[in-house]
């Protein structure tokens, strides 16, 4: 392993400088959240130290091993795969997405033959991508030179985002989201992804004739911000402030915190006349809301419930103020760009219109879906029954009325709840311009793209269709994108690479790995000018990090790593080592400490004290870094596991549509034939009492626990799609229950949340049963 | 009291193309200006249809494509429908096919009651969608009421809620009951279990 990438942790090639747990370098320091700017100069001669150290990434013949690097590996490896796993998911819910809806169909016998086998082909897709290569050198080549413009570059994708139609966006943001800037958790694709963003942003801002309307429409920008916020950060970030809410809350089936007058004496009607059978002359069955309010029955049972949903919203929105610092930064930066363009835009825009908008972000597209619907995020397994759902949508229109504040209550009795927005305005007022307070990237991302030039191993790992297809939609558009600004480059590479081939089919599409590099080279020669910084300053900073490198290298216990630190001592005993890389290291510090010797900077006499000193707080800092690598590195782990069940749930979906179709497509087939096919039955397996419940499959059980041991379940598959499910006690011959089901019935039941399949002694989890199903009876045909 | 009808009414359509505004209007004859995204609102309010007297439970829905996921329950809990697009922007009223679709899959009907509503007709000056794009719309979909509303100036609003309540009454005739979900209790779809057979029972 190299240098760079244990002090860089990056997620691909060691190609960043940066990451957010790395402090020395870029992003803390300018985007400290403590707001405080350091100045130009001390934030360039940090990027050049990044540059540095990432550039000795490619001196590969020197390895560190300490604790440090491996944490730091570790996390790099989570990260990887975290990212790659969420580009999966994201290509598998679009399928089953569709396929939930065509399986409706189907269920309903509205579906014609072609269509069947339409739906069919669309499994080929999900499983896994062959790998391959281009079909041709040149054209790898030219792709090469195109995606590296594409990825530093990222006007033109911004410019594209806006030319495409809400039917194109959602496979070019896959491609973009996923794919160009699919490391997420690299700072130079974040970075540009985010610049990408705010193109986009100002593009609309421009367009919009009045604030009022900013942001509302489902337009490519709120797409491009839904699949932002789906990305590995905002997932955990999600989980870490709602998660164990929202779980605490939907245990509570039976918490009815419904306020709204007229459902309340609704239920209450029905509860009267189901307990004594008739209604009292004094309460009719359908009343006015107005009526309802001051029925003062309701007002009974409404007053605590009020009291109660108070007490909650405030539970969640305190979670969410005190986790401000686990917002992603993506995020925060975005808040923080809506702050700065509305200002821009309608300089007399009062503040409360400011946190609107920003509320109309971050609360509307981001945390309040997930509230409402916590299973499409991954934060709960069950949807939730009637109650919590309620209770939770409730909680989410108090947070919205508070971030909105509207003057006056649409629903009448929501203006019940206006003490919890009178208690908190001015903590959430606060809270979104907080969200706010992040730095900028913009010098990092330049620092960081001077690296990325720099290398020699930039690839991109890409699919055969999804380059056809981003060129396809350049071609499309090229009239309007190749009107803007500098886009000769962009012109150039279109015009050599000729018109873009259509889609493969699914079957011959592969999964490449495309090397980047620019057309036109860039040099680096002229770097100390460009960041205007001087000789010295380049010396000190390589000799810092030469410094650093070498004390995490020599044995802990070698006499020269002793503090204070002797750095002539340091340099003598690498520069007499056998290991070539440390030698080398040696004689390069040696050198540059002459150097900075003879330029002033530093003198002997009191020992280099002012490099000294630098290359001892860097050490101190790197022992906590470890502290801090390993933390992230445990928080990750838990996002890891959730995207991964969330990816086996995905999985075993889409092999219950698989096997399903596969039925009714033989069935159908058989029928044509005219004869019926010849069908071996499958089973009898046995399954346990203890071996369902432990699997979910079971999901209540009547039986008394001291005769659980006793219980059985056998399931045979008579034909196709058809499965008798009995319920045997040990020691008798004949089964005690037997229910006959069919696998349509079982994917109805799931298609309307139904998940409850009765067998009276015990209670079967719908879902569960399919994916035991799907397991044991899969009828290999595929 | 007389016995009255009940109808669900479902509001779908893209964020910000006037959903709220025209329920406003027609419950509380009221104007809303300002900015105020709906997550999820109910009213109730009580009309006279051509003599008859019925009670409309209306439910104004989020636009925001983030809500999707809850749709499905309101879809199933809805008898009529307005979608509703804002004549200033094409892409809000392309959306509405695939609520339609996605409306008739749930019901699993051919057709529902339904009607397809321009708004901010007043926005001539802003105007993205001539009336014979929506005319096509409403033709292909087998002649689906159409009107353009102006919720700010309060032009056709009763009347799109008076169609829709007419297309459910009769529904509600010709179906036989079916949809008629007037007590106000969402109709559950009951499964019909699947066959079992019991024989002995001591546990
Ligand atoms: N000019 C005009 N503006 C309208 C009309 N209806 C709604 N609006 C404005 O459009 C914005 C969004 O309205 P709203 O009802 O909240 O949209 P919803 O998201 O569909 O519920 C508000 O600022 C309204 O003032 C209309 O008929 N004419
Ligand atoms: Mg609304």
């Amino acid at each position: 392993m190299s240098v760079t990438t244990m002090l860089a942790p990056s997620a691909r090639n060691s190609t960043s400088s940066t990451s957010s747990s790395f402090v020395p370098v870029t992003r803390q320091n300018t985007i400290g959240s403590d707001g405080a700017p350091r100045s130009v100069r001390a934030s360039k001669r940090y990027s050049v130290t990044a540059l540095y150290l990432s550039m000795s990434a490619q001196d590969k013949d020197m390895e560190i091993e300490d604790e440090l690097a491996r944490v730091q590996k570790t996390l790099r490896d989570l990260k990887s795969r975290i990212s790659s796993q969420s580009k999966k998911n994201f290509v598998l819910e679009k399928d089953v997405r569709y396929l939930d809806s065509r399986i409706a169909l189907l269920i309903q016998n509205r579906m014609a033959l072609e269509e069947q086998n339409e739906v069919a082909s669309h499994f080929d897709e999900s499983s896994e991508l062959q790998e391959g290569t281009f079909p041709d050198d040149r054209k790898t080549q030219q792709y090469g030179n195109l995606f590296f413009l594409l990825q530093s570059e990222p006007r033109h994708i911004a410019a594209l985002c806006r030319l495409v139609n809400m039917a194109e966006i959602d496979s070019l943001l896959q491609t973009v989201m996923f794919t160009i800037y699919g490391n997420q958790y690299e700072s130079r694709e974040e970075h540009l992804l985010l610049t990408m963003f705010q193109s986009v942003l100002s593009a609309q801002f421009d367009t919009t004739p009045e604030y009022s309307s900013l942001l509302r429409a489902n337009t490519p920008v709120s797409r491009m911000m839904t699949t932002y916020t789906r990305r590995g950060p905002g997932q955990s970030y999600l989980k870490v402030v709602l998660a164990k809410q929202i779980n605490n809350l939907i245990e509570l089936k039976d918490l009815n915190l419904e306020i709204n007058p007229l459902k309340v004496y609704e239920r209450m009607v029905k509860n009267v006349e189901e307990d004594t059978g008739t209604l009292p002359a004094n309460m009719p069955r359908s009343v006015s809301a107005e009526e309802a309010a001051e029925n003062p029955q309701v007002q009974a049972i409404i007053e605590p419930r009020l009291t109660m949903l108070m007490e909650l919203a405030n539970t969640f929105l305190s979670t969410i103020i005190d986790n401000i610092n686990e917002t992603p930064y993506g995020i925060r930066w975005i808040c923080k760009q809506i702050r700065s363009l509305t200002r821009r835009k309608y300089p007399d825009a009062k503040d409360n219109i400011i946190c609107t908008l920003i509320g109309g972000f971050f609360f509307l597209r981001f945390l309040n879906p997930a509230i409402v619907t916590p299973r499409s995020y991954m934060l709960i397994d069950n949807i939730p029954s009637e109650h919590p759902r309620r209770t939770l949508t409730l909680i989410a229109k108090m947070l919205q009325n508070l971030a909105n504040k509207p003057s006056y209550s649409k629903e009448p009795y929501m203006a019940k709840l206006s003490p919890f927005v009178t208690a908190n305005k001015n903590r959430i007022s606060k809270f979104l311009n907080d969200l706010c307070e992040v730095g900028d990237f913009y010098e990092s991302l330049e620092m960081d793209n001077y690296v990325a030039l720099s290398k020699k191993d930039l690839e991109l790992n890409i699919t055969l269709n999804e380059v056809y297809a981003t060129h396809n939609l350049l071609e499309k558009h090229a009239k309007e994108l190749l009107q803007g600004r500098d886009t000769e480059h962009l012109t150039i590479l279109l015009q050599e690479l000729g018109p873009a081939p259509p889609q493969v089919p699914r079957k011959e599409n592969r999964a490449i790995i495309l090397p980047l590099f620019s057309r036109w080279e860039s040099a680096l020669d002229d770097l100390s000018a460009a960041l205007d910084i001087t000789q010295e300053d380049v010396y000190f900073m390589e000799a810092k990090s030469i410094f650093v490198q070498l004390l995490r290298t020599l044995p802990p216990i070698s006499a020269a790593v002793r503090r204070p630190l002797n750095l002539k001592k340091i340099a003598d005993v690498a520069a007499t080592t056998k290991d070539i890389g440390t030698f080398r290291k040696g004689i390069r510090g040696l050198e540059l400490l002459n150097q900075l010797k003879d330029l002033g900077v530093i003198s002997e006499v009191d020992e280099y004290q002012i490099l000294r000193e630098e290359v001892e707080q860097e050490l101190v800092h790197l022992g906590s870094l470890k502290e801090k690598v390993t933390e992230e590195s445990l928080k990750l782990d838990e996002v890891y596991k959730t995207i991964r069940d969330h990816n086996a749930y995905l999985v075993s979906q889409l092999e219950t549509y698989k096997s399903y179709l596969h039925n009714v497509r033989s069935q159908s087939e058989g029928k044509q034939r005219g004869k019926q096919q010849k069908q071996h039955v499958l089973g009898p397996y046995k399954f346990t009492h203890q071996q369902l419940e432990k699997e979910g499959v079971i999901q209540k059980s009547n039986v008394p626990d001291n005769r659980r041991a006793n219980i059985f379940f056998t399931i045979t598959s008579p034909t196709p799609g058809t499965f008798v499910i009995s319920l045997h006690y040990k020691g008798r011959n004949r089964g005690l229950l037997e229910l006959d089901l069919k696998l349509d019935d079982l994917l109805e039941m799931q298609q309307n949340n139904h998940d409850e399949l009765d067998l009276e002694y015990v209670q079967f989890n719908v879902p569960k049963v399919l994916a035991l199903l799907n397991k044991r009876f899969a009828r290999k045909k595929w | 009291m007389q016995h009255r009808r009940e109808y669900h009414i479902v509001i779908l359509g893209a964020g910000g193309v006037g959903k709220s505004c025209l329920t406003s209007q027609f419950v509380h004859n009221e104007w809303i200006e300002y900015y105020d995204p709906t997550i999820e609102d109910v009213y109730r309010k009580v009309i006279d249809v051509d003599g008859r007297s019925c009670i409309l439970e209306i439910l104004d829905t989020a636009g925001t494509e983030q809500f999707t996921a809850m749709r499905e329950i309101y879809m199933k809990a809805g008898q009529g429908f307005l979608l509703v697009y804002s004549i200033t922007s094409l892409s809000t009223l392309t959306e509405l096919s695939d609520l339609r679709d996605q409306i008739l899959r749930i019901k699993e009907a051919d057709s529902v009651p339904l009607v397809i509503v321009g708004n901010k007709s007043d926005l001539e000056e802003d105007r993205a969608v001539r009336r014979d794009r929506a005319i096509m719309l409403s033709q292909k979909w087998g002649r689906v009421p159409f009107y353009e509303t102006s919720a700010r100036k309060r032009q056709n609003v009763d009347e799109v809620f008076l169609d829709l309540c007419r297309q459910m009454m009769r529904a509600d005739v010709g179906g036989s009951g079916s949809g008629g979900g007037a007590s106000g209790g969402s109709s559950e779809k009951v499964y019909q279990t699947p066959r079992k057979r019991r024989f002995c029972v001591i546990l």
